[in-house]
């Protein structure tokens, strides 16, 4: 997995002192989707001063004896040419949806689309958040699946949860679908 | 030390690579001048991967060139590098700008430390001329004036000026150096290491010029004989550097002082020309000497004099075409907003990156005066 690193630089992270497995995940969406609310949330960090994310965040989280170093970058219009810049080696990719956005699941179903079709991401699983699940307004996930196509992504893992990122409600769900499918794999 | 096996020839020799001048030289130049743009905002810019990426390519390059040199693949330096030998701590730290290749948030954390670290030398040299803090710096009304921080922009400008010189210099030179775990001496600090230049053995280190400094000077000399390179600043100088810097000109003299950051003409007077003895300093810092600037010999005091003869330019480019020699990025980075433009108005925006950094200077204020 992930040897997309040629040379001297693969070398490298042989180097690390330790032996602690650890899996890079690129944490993507529109903006507004609540992404950087997921992040602070998964490292158990205050979620009310979050503000649009301009650049990056990346934040490192223990779960099931792994070190996930968890990415997310800015989803803006203007920052999303930049996201195929931190896709390499990547081992998950969380796609986050605002539920309760429905005049732009069109929008983030040709993100999610143009995505799945990158290089450097070719095979690598899929786990979408369907968030904000705590409005009133939100669609269900079955019915964000379905407008994503998911079904029809058979290159791949992939899972979608309901979740609410300000509760924490289905968070823990989705981490769990991660640690079974995703770290056992990289384990063997 | 297991100097006698053979086996560890190879760890010896990476070793004695990662503390030579060959390595360190580039390495800290490379973090000196990409250093200013990193923060302690918990959130990353886009160039902060740009530049990791610059360095990583760096890092292969040398490392390439000195497995190449001493004739081991990929593999024998990670055996090497992962021998039990390699745990110790010096080693470690040693490593530490290699598996920052690997590792952004190590890399990040080594820039904002250099960075820090250069703030830090600068309100150090103030301590030590002025004997004390001056006022405005220690009764927290207005910490690191942003005069002061702009220098510091400017500085890291003049820095990274100078390495280009010194590299054209240096690609006409011959590098007949071999590294070996002694040739550190007289280099930079290494990276990570908090204390200035601490490969240094005080009492031999004063008369000696370190290699960058030689060329620096040599250079210096070069550069002052330019007339092209003066002139071409010199429209707007006049009109804009007095206005923005003027410490730059009259350490001593107390000239008109304009515009003042720091409330009161007494703190004015003593911080002022600090901040150009910080300049100064670091001029004679990259020149390997250890002597105030006014016992400086004469070919170092043109040295010291040609930086800021630089930052005046530099300063005066800014002004007139704001994107002239802005480290230019291969790729581009639309979304990034413009590098924090060198204004005396001070737009919403700016007003809360100052008071950033004033959080940043408190800090460094509080380290200053422990010490
Ligand atoms: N009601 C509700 N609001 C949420 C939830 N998650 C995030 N939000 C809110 O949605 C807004 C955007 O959240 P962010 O985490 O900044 O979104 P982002 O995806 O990081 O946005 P960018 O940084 O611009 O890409 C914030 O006001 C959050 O409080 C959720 O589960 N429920
Ligand atoms: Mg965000």
């Amino acid at each position: 997995m992930g040897e997309s690193q040629k040379g001297l630089l693969s070398v490298i992270q042989k180097l690390k002192g330790s032996t602690e497995q650890e899996l890079r995940i690129v944490l993507l969406g529109l903006d507004n989707a609540g992404k950087t609310t997921l992040l602070k949330s998964l490292a158990s960090e205050e979620v009310n001063t979050i503000t649009p994310t301009q650049g990056f965040n990346i934040k490192s989280v223990a779960s099931h004896g792994m070190k996930l170093n968890v990415w997310d970058i800015g989803g803006q219009r203007k920052i999303r040419p930049f996201w195929k810049k931190y896709l390499d080696n990547t081992d998950l990719l969380i796609y986050v949806i605002d539920s309760a956005d429905k005049k732009r699941f069109e929008e983030t179903g040709l993100e999610l689309s143009e995505l799945i079709d990158e290089e450097n991401l070719k095979g690598v699983p899929l786990l979408v958040f369907a968030n904000k699940q705590d409005l009133a307004t939100a669609s269900p996930a079955s019915e964000i699946a379905e407008g994503l196509n998911l079904h029809t992504y058979r290159d791949r893992e992939w899972q979608i949860q309901a979740c609410s990122a300000v509760s924490g409600e289905g968070v823990q769900d989705g981490m769990n679908w991660i640690c079974n499918n995703i770290v056992n794999q990289k384990k063997k | 030390m297991a100097e006698e096996e053979e086996e560890d020839w190879v760890l010896e020799s990476i070793v004695g690579y990662l503390g030579s001048p060959e390595w360190v030289i580039p390495v800290s130049d490379f973090m000196e001048i990409k250093c200013s743009v990193f923060d302690d905002e918990d959130e990353s810019k886009l160039t902060y991967t740009e530049i990791h990426q610059q360095y990583k390519q760096l890092v292969e390059k040398l490392l390439d060139n000195h497995m190449q040199e001493i004739g081991i693949n990929e593999q024998q330096f990670v055996e090497a590098c992962t021998s039990p030998f390699a745990k110790s701590k010096t080693v470690q730290v040693l490593f530490q700008p290699v598996l920052a290749t690997d590792d952004f948030q190590m890399f990040r954390s080594l820039m904002v430390q250099k960075n820090m670290e250069l703030q830090l030398q600068a309100l150090r040299v103030i301590k030590e001329r002025q004997g004390a803090l001056p006022e405005c710096l220690t009764d927290g009304a207005d910490v690191m004036s942003e005069l002061e921080q702009q220098e510091m922009k400017i500085l890291q400008e003049v820095l990274k000026k100078s390495k280009e010189e010194y590299d054209e210099g240096l690609s006409q030179r011959t590098v007949g150096s071999t590294s070996g775990p002694c040739s550190g001496r007289g280099a930079p600090p290494a990276p990570g290491a908090l204390e200035e230049a601490p490969t240094q053995d005080p009492g031999s280190s004063r008369a000696q010029v370190s290699p960058v400094g030689r060329a620096a000077l040599e250079e210096a000399a070069g550069g002052l004989n330019s007339p092209e390179e003066t002139s071409c600043a010199a429209a707007t100088k006049h009109t804009t550097a007095s206005k923005v810097l003027p410490v730059v000109r009259a350490p001593v003299k107390g000239g008109e002082p304009p515009a003042d950051p720091c409330p009161g003409a007494q703190e004015q007077g003593s911080s002022k020309p600090s901040s150009t003895e910080a300049c100064l300093d670091e001029a004679r810092r990259e020149a390997g000497i250890s002597k105030p600037y006014t016992e400086l010999s004469e070919s170092q005091q043109q040295r010291a004099q040609y930086l800021r003869e630089q930052r005046d330019k530099l300063q005066a480019l800014k002004r007139g075409q704001p994107n002239g020699r802005q480290m230019a990025s291969p790729e581009g980075r639309a979304p990034d907003p413009p590098p924090a433009p060198v204004t005396p108005e001070v737009s919403a925006e700016e007003k809360k990156k100052l008071q950033k950094r004033k959080h940043l200077a408190e800090k460094l204020k509080e380290e200053v005066i422990k010490k």
